[in-house]
């Protein structure tokens, strides 16, 4: 099939801003609209441009399916990690062991900001693996 | 011909069903909102309310979620990555 | 009247699921189901106030913000469903080379046979 120079140049130039406005998105999801689940698809959404456009091996060389594997498996440990240490400072798995009322002056609250940027990593990954699998068999 | 007499009486059951149904009374003030309201900002720190709701109260949802989503990534890899 | 709206495109996913051969179309049309639900809770949260849940940017009363979590989590639930669903019709297709769920029984039955 016979591609334009125009998918070629705009996929490119517009991946990596779909990028920054998903990383935006997660990193003010406490007090704007937006947060991990919606950073995330959007950060997906960039790599399934790529894909698209510039075929899934091209997406494949910029982000491997194998490195995005263990981001997505390391996330979920992650989270998994932040509620554990709940329980070990003594308030309940999951439990907001960081927040006392006090907002901190550029991250509000270190626990909500964790959760959303890991949460981000995680759903960014695993829509991109999932479309990328689905992608690689033509 | 038998196939097609269930699959429209099946159509007609639900809509019958979603016609009852979302012709009622719909109460819009729950106890729940007015507590998340009032207490949401302050007992979580996030001042979007959604994020305080499923990062604060219901921070269990969101980890079930996140297994779904990893379940899911797995079992699309077994599927179509699967040779025989 | 909004109601039946939203009623009325559930049963378009309801119908296309139970009535179409094809199962790419039957992984949509649960779509289109699975989106009726979503549009249900937000609509049924939004008569609750006229302002995004969002503390601290003044006048409004904010509208009630657990159906926009639970239906975060149903969209998240959904793409996996999708996405699962296409796989199991990738490798029902590599094996029995149709998307035609009739044919598909056919062969399946024959097989046994």
């Amino acid at each position: 099939m016979r591609k334009t120079d125009i998918l070629d140049v705009v996929s490119r130039k517009l991946a990596p801003f779909m990028f920054l406005f998903g990383l935006y998105l997660v990193s003010h999801g406490d007090l704007s609209p937006g947060g991990g689940f919606q950073g995330g698809v959007v950060i997906a959404s960039g790599v399934i441009l790529l894909a698209m456009a510039k075929g899934s091996a091209a997406a494949a060389a910029l982000l491997p399916v194998r490195k995005l594997a263990v981001t997505e498996a390391v996330a979920f440990g992650l989270i998994l990690a932040v509620g554990l240490a709940g329980v070990l400072m003594g308030a309940g798995f999951l439990a907001d062991v960081l927040y006392d009322g006090t907002l901190l002056p550029i991250v509000r609250t270190p626990f909500v900001f964790i959760l959303n940027l890991l949460i981000g990593l995680k759903v960014g990954a695993g829509a991109s693996l999932i479309c990328l699998h689905l992608f690689a068999q033509e | 011909m038998g196939a097609r007499a269930v699959e429209i009486a099946a159509v007609l059951a639900v809509a019958i069903f979603l016609v009852l149904a979302l012709g009622g009374e719909h109460p819009t003030e729950t106890p729940v909102r007015a507590y998340v309201v009032e207490h949401g900002e302050e007992q979580t720190g996030a001042a979007n309310l959604v994020t305080s709701v499923y990062l604060g109260y219901r921070a269990f949802d969101t980890l079930g979620e996140t297994i779904v989503l990893l379940l899911a990534v797995s079992g699309v890899v077994l599927f179509v990555e699967h040779r025989q | 009247m909004a109601w039946y709206l939203i009623g009325a495109i559930f049963l378009a996913g309801v119908w296309g699921l139970i009535a179409l051969p094809n199962l790419i179309k039957k992984v949509v049309a649960l779509n289109i189901a699975n989106s009726a639900i979503i549009l249900f809770f937000i609509y049924f949260g939004s008569l609750s106030g006229d302002t995004a849940p969002i503390m601290g940017d003044g006048a409004g009363t904010p509208v009630d913000p657990l159906p926009q979590a639970l239906m975060l989590t149903a969209i998240v639930v959904g793409v996996c469903v999708v996405a699962l669903a296409l796989g199991l019709v990738y490798r029902l297709y590599t094996r029995y080379g149709t998307l035609d769920i009739r044919e598909i029984e056919r062969k399946v039955w024959k097989r046994d046979e």
